[in-house]
């Protein structure tokens, strides 16, 4: 979150805009976006043939687009939104588009305070990275970009990218390797067969991702260097927070997943499954997603799971700021459960959103759906309204205050509210 | 055990032939024993124990009915020269050998399971012929276009090597073809919390585009809530299960459970397509740990079917008869969905014609299972193996065939081409979209 203690925390409610009244004004009124420190919401809003615009708090941009899509709010508050104009597109920065035209761009990206913001271009056939209105310079024809990641600091994008052109059907072409990553505009010296999940280190020096070796063989590849070790199989490489020289990674051996760190196995323990391994904000623990058998889910925390399990899946475990205590977010007969320390908080929901804790661990927060209402849940339970649009609550930095953003009645609130109160 | 009597016209496949010559017994022995001891367990010595060599799957194949009872095409024929070989011989085969298992397993049986409801003991045979099937994948033993196919699901998370731009594109192009018929019609992308995120197959919008203009229409009218990616996990297809690349066919399936999770969606519908359901339902949520997808999974003839039962898709103007349809064996016999495909095909068409035999008796279409993506070198051999097909559909008389699978769509579209019956072939969208009720406050404005 980019500058959270210079928000608004004093402010106990504000009515931001009547999004109601933005259906009467307008043809249509797409879904709505907020900034993350609550002040703004968008949507973007068809006013025409061909004529888009945004609407931000009840104002419009000055110039509409023949087209518009993707409108999201950098960390630092600025509304980006990717649009068309004469046929060519480009980017929208707080109403201006940028100069140059591409024939598309997509995957707007953002550095953690926002001054960096990224996108993926195509122009003439060739592939770029577009960093604050510049496209890399590649000394190759990048043939495609599948996916990029952009470090906290914005000082370095990475990209998988097609390389090497591939002909129709060309088999060895292919098991040759055509794939590579691409940094601040420089290819590593090695293509690969195949390259997945991205991962850059919190200080922006490492890059790390799987590649494929052959049709059953997958390795971690950092910097360009692939590690010794080889599995059948792989999923994303995590970095530790601290030490851009410590990853980890689920691998498959023998028909079991494993946790390894470095490429080595870490724990004793083999897994049906494996995902999500997530550490500490102190790097001293780690959380992952587990199946000790098939379809029966749960959370291992340094290699010991739960005793809980539950019969649909788990999603991304996350900590608590001290590293005490892991939430998860898991699925069992058909609902969605917030689980605490293996603890199941509250009842189930049609939906559940992202957990945050508060600074001390006591409290969990997060939105949940219930018969097509949102609300603020607190250790499982709802408390307060119900609204038709919510996003996830922020705690302040103080750890004393929540900032809940919701729509009631078609109109946008802005409310911060004490977290012992809720 | 006597050799089996194999008649076969050459069929050159460069990807087969360069294996051949490659691989040596000792990769072979080694694969083999890898596969059999730590990927399979009592399933398949279950399987291979428990059949007394009856021959009464015969009579279930397609295979075997339209190559004039040849016996080599015969399920029970195509384990005993694979699978039971292997086994016996622990591995200890040559190139030739597991190019001619290839062949077997990849180009002459669909995985349709029709042979399975003919045993008298309910053997899978086909998931014996899966196991083929990936002993051949980690050799490298694929057909050409299989292989190409799961290579571009590899690469970019698609069957039709369809990069990020030209799938937005397609969508945002499909989106103002819908507002033709509807102008308020919308195609949403990455709308989170959305209710339903819609996953086609790769040749949508590669060759089909068509289609996606279809649903934008369906779902406003309907008045549904819900969204498309904007990223790979789109494609819900996987021939990377068929080739037998169980890694590759986890990755893609991974990556659409969770771009639905990511959506926050509550289920996700899929277009029309058989062995992606199979994909999306069964296989890749298997492998993966989950039970069941994460996320519930519709398949269209289900969609349809609670959209047309429930009145919020009325029929205006029904199609003119005859017109018969093609059950998807993944989603009919291998998933119960022939009472709902009847149904909406009696809602649609004024003189709907059933098949015989149908349901789950029916006929596979020959294309499933990954045989249409071995590609032309064995077209011929693909369409001579089901005449029974062509035959039943002549029968009905029908104008048009309607095939709520892709896989289907293209088979039988070829079928229908060389043995000249004359028919259409078209996917239930397409019957629907001319049929459906569009709401006055929804139609075009007159100039």
């Amino acid at each position: 979150m980019s500058n959270i203690e210079s928000w608004d925390w004093e402010s106990k409610e504000k009515m931001l805009a009547d999004t109601a009244e933005w259906k009467d004004r307008f043809e249509d009124v797409w879904e709505p976006y907020i900034s993350s420190d609550g002040e703004k919401i968008a949507s973007i809003i068809k006013i025409g043939e061909g004529e888009f615009n945004i609407c931000v708090n009840g104002n419009t941009w000055e110039e509409p687009f023949e087209k518009m899509w993707y409108s999201r709010f950098s960390p630092d508050g600025r509304l980006t939104a990717l649009i068309s104009k004469d046929a060519e597109w480009t980017m929208a920065v707080d109403g201006v588009a940028l100069e140059e035209t591409y024939e598309y761009i997509w995957d707007t990206k953002f550095s953690a305070d926002g001054k960096t913001i990224v996108a993926i271009v195509k122009q003439d056939g060739v592939y770029g990275m577009l960093v604050n209105g510049k496209v890399w310079e590649c000394p190759v024809k990048l043939e495609s970009i599948a996916s990029h990641a952009i470090s906290p600091d914005g000082n370095t994008v990475a990209a998988i990218a097609q390389t090497v052109p591939l002909g129709q059907a060309d088999l060895d072409g292919f098991l040759k390797g055509t794939w590579s990553v691409v940094v601040n505009g420089k290819p590593w010296n090695d293509n690969f067969v195949g390259i997945y999940g991205l991962a850059i280190s919190n200080d922006g020096k490492k890059v790390a991702a799987e590649y494929r070796a052959a049709i059953c063989e997958y390795g971690i590849v950092v910097n360009g260097n692939p590690w010794i070790e080889k599995f059948g199989c792989t999923w994303e490489p995590v970095f530790h927070p601290d030490k851009s020289d410590e990853i980890i990674v689920p691998v498959r051996q023998a028909g079991q997943w494993f946790l390894a760190k470095n490429g080595r196995i870490v724990w004793d323990k083999g897994f049906f499954s494996l995902l999500y391994q997530t550490y500490s904000p102190d790097g001293n623990n780690i959380a992952v997603a587990v199946a000790p058998q098939f379809g029966k889910w749960t959370v291992a925390v340094n290699g010991q799971p739960w005793s809980v399990t539950f019969g649909e899946c788990v999603q991304k475990p996350c900590f608590s700021p001290d590293g005490r205590k892991v939430a998860v977010i898991a699925k069992d007969s058909g609902k969605w459960l917030l689980v605490v320390d293996g603890a199941v908080l509250g009842e189930g929901y049609d939906n559940i959103w992202q957990p945050v804790f508060s600074p001390d661990g006591d409290k969990v927060i997060c939105k949940v759906e219930k018969n097509g209402k949102y609300a603020v849940a607190v250790n499982g339970e709802i408390r307060g309204k119900n609204y038709e649009a919510l996003w996830n609550p922020v705690i302040s930095p103080d750890g004393t205050r929540a900032m809940i953003c919701g729509v009631e009645s078609g109109r946008y609130y802005r409310k911060v509210v004490s977290l012992s109160n809720i | 055990m006597k050799p089996t009597i194999v008649k076969r016209e050459p069929v050159v496949d460069e990807a087969l032939d360069q294996c051949e010559a490659r691989l040596t017994e000792e990769q072979i022995e080694k694969v083999v024993n890898e596969v059999i001891d730590k990927e399979t367990g009592g399933r398949l010595w279950t399987y291979v124990n428990t059949c007394i060599h009856c021959g009464l799957c015969a009579e279930a194949c397609h295979w075997f009915l339209s190559n004039d009872r040849d016996v080599s095409y015969a399920p029970v024929t195509k384990v005993k020269d694979t699978i039971w070989v292997l086994l016996e011989k622990k591995g200890k085969v040559d190139g030739a050998f597991i190019k001619r298992c290839s062949e077997i397993a990849h180009t002459e049986c669909n995985l349709c399971r029709r042979c399975g409801m003919y045993c008298p003991f309910g053997i899978d045979i086909a998931y014996m012929l899966l196991v083929v099937r990936r002993i051949c994948a980690k050799l490298g033993m694929v057909p050409l276009y299989l292989q190409d196919t799961v290579h571009s699901h590899a690469a970019t998370m698609n069957q039709m090597w369809v990069k990020p731009d030209e799938w937005i594109d397609t969508l945002q192009w499909q989106e103002e073809e819908g507002q033709g018929f509807v102008p308020s019609a919308r195609l949403p992308l990455e709308k989170e919390g959305a209710d339903i995120m819609y996953s086609v197959i790769g040749p949508e919008p590669k060759f089909l585009a068509q289609l996606l203009g279809n649903i934008t229409v369906i779902m406003k009218v309907a008045g549904l809530d819900w969204t498309m990616p904007a990223t790979a996990g789109w494609d819900n297809s996987n021939m990377a299960m068929y080739s037998g690349d169980f890694e590759i066919m986890a990755r893609v399936e991974r990556l659409h459970h969770e771009t639905a999770q990511r959506l926050k969606v509550k289920r996700i519908v899929m277009g029309e397509c058989g062995h992606a359901f199979r994909g999306a339902e069964y296989d890749g949520p298997t492998w993966m740990g989950w039970m069941k997808p994460p996320i519930p999974i519709v398949h269209a003839i289900s969609f349809y079917y609670d959209l047309i039962k429930s009145g919020k898709i009325k029929i205006a103007k029904k199609a003119k008869g005859p017109i018969t349809v093609q059950d998807p064996c993944n989603v009919v016999r291998n998933g119960g969905l022939g009472d709902k495909l009847r149904y909406i095909m009696n809602a649609v068409c004024e003189d709907f014609v059933d098949v015989t035999p149908n349901n789950r008796y029916n006929y596979c279409c020959n294309a499933g299972g990954g045989v249409i993506n071995v590609g032309p070198p064995w077209k011929k051999k693909r369409v001579q193996g089901n005449r029974i097909k062509a035959e039943q559909f002549k029968r009905t008389g029908a104008h048009t065939i309607v095939t709520p699978c892709h896989n289907c769509h293209s088979g039988i579209e070829d079928i229908v081409d060389f043995y000249k019956l004359g028919m259409h072939v078209k996917f239930f969208s397409d019957i629907l979209i001319e049929a459906m009720e569009i709401p006055e406050h929804l139609k075009p404005k007159e100039e």
